[in-house]
C-alpha cells in the first residue's frame, strides 16, 4: 500500500496520543476513529487503515498466544500466565489454543518472539540438520 | 556406523530438554524479488533472514513497521503470511584454497558440477576494508604480461586499476590476460624462493551465461583455471544476486591477503552491479538519485574497491589487486557510475574503439590511460627501457595528427614518426598470449635501441616474434639474465646487444 507522508504523519500521531501510562487506551482508540469517520479529512480512508496497522500491530505485541497439543489444565495454564507476566508486565492478553500437530511440549508467542517447546518444533530442528548433514 | 547412531542417539535426547527462542516475523508484500516483512523486532542491518523450503533473505532496510528484505534465490514460493525468523548471522561465503579452480555463485556454492567444496573457513560477505595501520604503499609488481599496460600504466600489487571502455573494446581480454599470465608464472616459478604467486578471482555480474562460459573455456585452455576463482552471477540471477557477488568475490580474495598472499580479483563490470543495486533500491522503495541511482550508489563502490589493499609486514604482507571493469556508451567517460569508479580507483586503462577497429590491440589510449601509483612498484629493467616510451607515443600521435596535413617533414619529424609506428607495432598483442616480463624488457630495449628501425612497419611484427623465438630459443642467458637481476647491467646489455646484432644480421 503506497502511502502519502501526510498519512504517514498523522497516523502517526494519533497512535501516539492512544497511550495512557504506557498501555494502549481502547477508549481514546474509539474517539479518535470516531473523529476521523465524522470529520472526513484528506485522505481519511488511509489514515484510518495505517492507523488500524499500527494498533495491530502494538496489540500483536502485547498479546501471547500459547499452542499446546492438548487442552492444558488450568494449573498449568496459571502457571504460564504468571511466568508471562512477570516478563512482560501487566496488560498482557492470551489466547490458549490446541494444535495436536505439535504433538507434545508448549509453544506461546509474544509479539514477534517465539518460545518452542514442542516435538514438532524439535523434529522440524532435526530434520533441518540432517539434511545439511 | 556407531558414531552416527551415537550422534543421532544424542540429537535425541537434546530434544527432550531444549526449547528454542526464535524472532519472527510474517511476510505483508513480495514482489521482485523483494519481501516486505511485520514483526522481526530483533533484526539487525544486512542480518540472513530465514525462509521455510532453505530459502535466505537479506535485511537491507529496516523501517519503523517493517523490513524490507531481499531473497537470494528462488522466491516464487513466497507468499504472504509465509513466516520467517531471524538466524542470527550475517551472509557469509566460504573461503581458501579448496575454491580455486571452482565456479562458484554468490552463496559460494558450486555450479560447475564438480562436486562440494572443500572449505571450513567463512568471511562475511560485507567486511570493512583494512585501516590505515594495516597499510603500506604498493611496491611489488602484478605483471598483466601485456606489453603496453606493463610499459607505460604499470599496476602494483595492492592497486585498483579501472578498465574502462566501450562494448566489445577488449576489456575483458585485458583482465583474463593478466589471470593468465599470472597463472603461468605461478607454474613456472612454484616452489621458488622468494616467489610470490597471485591468486586470482574473477567476478562475472549480470554477463550471459554463454561469456562466462567462454571465459572458463579460456582460462581452463591456458591453464588458468587451477589458480582461479569464478564467482558468476550472470544476467539470469536477481538483481540482489549480481549486486552482492562482488563482495563475495571481494571476501574470498581477502582470505589470501589476510593470510599473507596476493590475490588479484576482476569485477566484470561495475556497470552492470550498479544497475542491479539501482534495481534492488528501487524495490525498496529507496529515494532515487541521478539517473535513477540511489544517493549510496558511490558508497557501495568505494567499499567494495576500498577492500583492496596491501598490507604491511606485521600483518602478512599480503595484497588484494583490483581490476574493476566500466562499460562506457559510445566512449562517455563523463557519465555518472564512470567517474565515480575512475575518482575511487588508482588509475585507468582506457581502451578506445577507433584503435581498436585500426587494428591496434589492445586499443589501449596512451593519452587517457593512466597509474597513479604502479610505477613504484614496477622493476627496473622496465624502467630503464620503458621511461621514454609514453612520451616518444605521446609526440607520435600529435605529429602524425599533423603530418597529415603536409607531405614535407623535416628529418627529426620522420625519425620520430618512423620510431612511434614501430612503437604502435610492437605493442600489439594478440589477445590470451600474455609476454613474460623478461621478454618485454629485451623488447623494449631492442626498440630503443634503434633495432627496429630499419625493418619496414607492415614488417615489424614479424621480426618481433622472430626475435622473440631467437632469444627464447637459443639465447635463453639472455632472459634468465634479465628475469635474475631484474635490471639491465652492464652484462646483461653487452649480451642483449650481442643477440640483437647476431639475429639482425640473420633476418630477411
Amino acid at each position: 500500500m503506497k502511502l502519502t507522508k501526510e498519512v504517514r504523519k498523522v497516523s502517526k500521531e494519533l497512535f501516539q496520543a492512544s497511550f495512557t501510562d504506557g498501555l494502549l487506551d481502547p477508549g481514546k482508540v474509539r474517539g479518535f476513529a470516531a473523529q476521523i469517520v465524522a470529520g472526513k479529512p484528506r485522505h481519511y480512508v488511509d489514515i484510518l487503515k495505517n492507523y488500524h496497522r499500527l494498533i495491530r500491530l502494538e496489540l500483536n505485541k502485547r498479546h501471547a498466544v500459547v499452542e499446546s497439543a492438548t487442552a492444558l489444565s488450568g494449573d498449568t495454564s496459571e502457571t504460564v500466565l504468571r511466568d508471562l507476566k512477570s516478563k512482560y508486565g501487566e496488560g498482557l492478553t492470551t489466547d490458549f489454543r490446541v494444535n495436536p500437530d505439535l504433538i507434545g511440549g508448549l509453544r506461546i508467542r509474544v509479539g514477534s518472539d517465539v518460545w518452542d517447546g514442542t516435538v514438532r518444533g524439535r523434529l522440524d530442528t532435526l530434520d533441518q540438520q540432517l539434511a545439511t548433514v | 556406523m556407531s558414531t552416527i547412531l551415537q550422534e543421532l542417539e544424542s540429537q535425541i535426547a537434546g530434544l527432550k530438554t531444549s526449547t528454542s527462542k526464535s524472532n519472527t516475523g510474517v511476510v505483508r508484500e513480495c514482489s521482485d524479488g523483494v519481501a516486505k516483512i511485520e514483526g522481526l523486532s530483533d533484526v539487525m542491518l544486512n542480518e540472513l533472514i530465514e525462509f521455510p523450503n532453505g530459502l535466505f533473505g537479506l535485511a537491507l532496510n529496516l523501517e519503523e513497521t517493517e523490513v524490507g528484505c531481499v531473497l537470494l534465490g528462488d522466491f516464487t514460493e513466497v507468499t504472504e503470511g509465509t513466516e520467517v525468523k531471524t538466524t542470527g548471522r550475517l551472509l557469509e561465503v566460504p573461503v581458501g584454497k579448496g575454491l580455486l579452480g571452482r565456479v562458484v555463485n554468490v552463496l559460494g556454492q558450486p555450479v560447475d558440477g564438480k562436486g562440494p567444496i572443500k572449505s571450513d573457513v567463512m568471511y562475511p560477505v560485507e567486511k570493512l576494508a583494512p585501516g590505515i595501520i594495516k597499510r603500506r604503499s604498493v611496491n611489488q609488481p602484478v605483471q598483466t604480461g601485456i606489453m603496453a599496460i606493463d610499459a607505460m600504466v604499470p599496476i602494483g600489487r595492492g592497486q585498483r586499476e579501472l578498465i574502462i571502455g566501450d562494448r566489445a573494446t577488449g576489456k575483458t581480454t585485458i583482465a583474463l590476460d593478466t589471470i593468465i599470465n599470472n597463472a603461468n608464472m605461478n607454474r613456472d616459478n612454484e616452489g621458488k624462493e622468494g616467489f610470490r604467486p597471485i591468486y586470482s578471482i574473477y567476478v562475472a555480474v549480470g554477463q550471459k551465461n554463454s561469456n562466462v562460459a567462454r571465459c572458463v573455456t579460456v582460462l581452463e585452455e591456458h591453464g588458468a583455471l587451477p589458480y582461479t576463482i569464478i564467482v558468476t552471477a550472470p544476467a539470469s540471477e536477481s538483481a540482489p544476486n549480481q549486486f552482492l557477488a562482488p563482495f563475495s568475490g571481494a571476501s574470498m580474495g581477502e582470505w589470501f591477503m589476510d593470510n599473507g598472499m596476493d590475490a588479484l580479483i576482476v569485477f566484470d563490470d561495475l556497470s552492470k552491479h550498479a544497475v542491479a543495486y539501482r534495481q534492488v533500491s528501487l524495490v525498496l522503495k529507496r529515494p532515487s538519485g541521478r539517473e535513477a541511482y540511489p544517493g549510496d550508489v558511490f558508497y557501495l563502490h568505494s567499499r567494495l574497491l576500498e577492500r583492496s589493499a596491501r598490507v604491511n609486514e606485521a600483518n602478512g604482507g599480503g595484497s588484494l589487486t583490483a581490476l574493476p571493469v566500466i562499460e562506457t556508451q559510445a566512449g562517455d567517460v563523463s557519465a555518472y557510475i564512470p567517474t565515480n569508479v575512475i575518482s575511487i580507483t588508482d588509475g585507468q586503462i582506457y581502451l578506445e574503439t577507433d584503435l581498436f577497429y585500426q587494428g591496434v590491440r589492445p586499443a589501449i589510449s596512451v593519452g587517457l590511460s593512466v597509474s597513479r601509483v604502479g610505477s613504484a612498484a614496477q622493476i627496473k629493467a622496465i624502467k630503464q627501457v620503458a621511461g621514454k616510451i609514453k612520451g616518444d607515443l605521446a609526440q607520435y600521435r600529435e605529429l602524425a595528427a599533423f603530418a597529415q596535413f603536409g607531405s614535407d617533414l623535416d628529418a627529426k619529424t620522420k625519425a620520430q614518426l618512423d620510431r612511434g609506428q614501430r612503437i604502435v607495432e610492437v605493442f600489439k598483442q594478440k589477445n590470451y598470449s600474455p609476454l613474460p616480463v623478461e621478454q618485454q624488457v629485451a623488447m623494449l630495449w631492442t626498440i630503443q635501441n634503434g633495432y627496429f628501425d630499419e625493418v619496414p612497419v607492415p614488417r615489424v611484427k614479424e621480426y618481433q616474434d622472430k626475435f622473440n623465438e631467437f632469444l627464447i630459443t637459443r639465447k635463453e642467458a639472455v632472459l634468465k639474465g634479465i628475469w635474475d637481476k631484474k635490471q639491465i647491467d652492464k652484462d646483461v646489455e653487452g649480451l642483449l646487444r650481442a643477440a640483437a646484432d647476431e639475429f639482425k644480421s640473420t633476418w630477411k
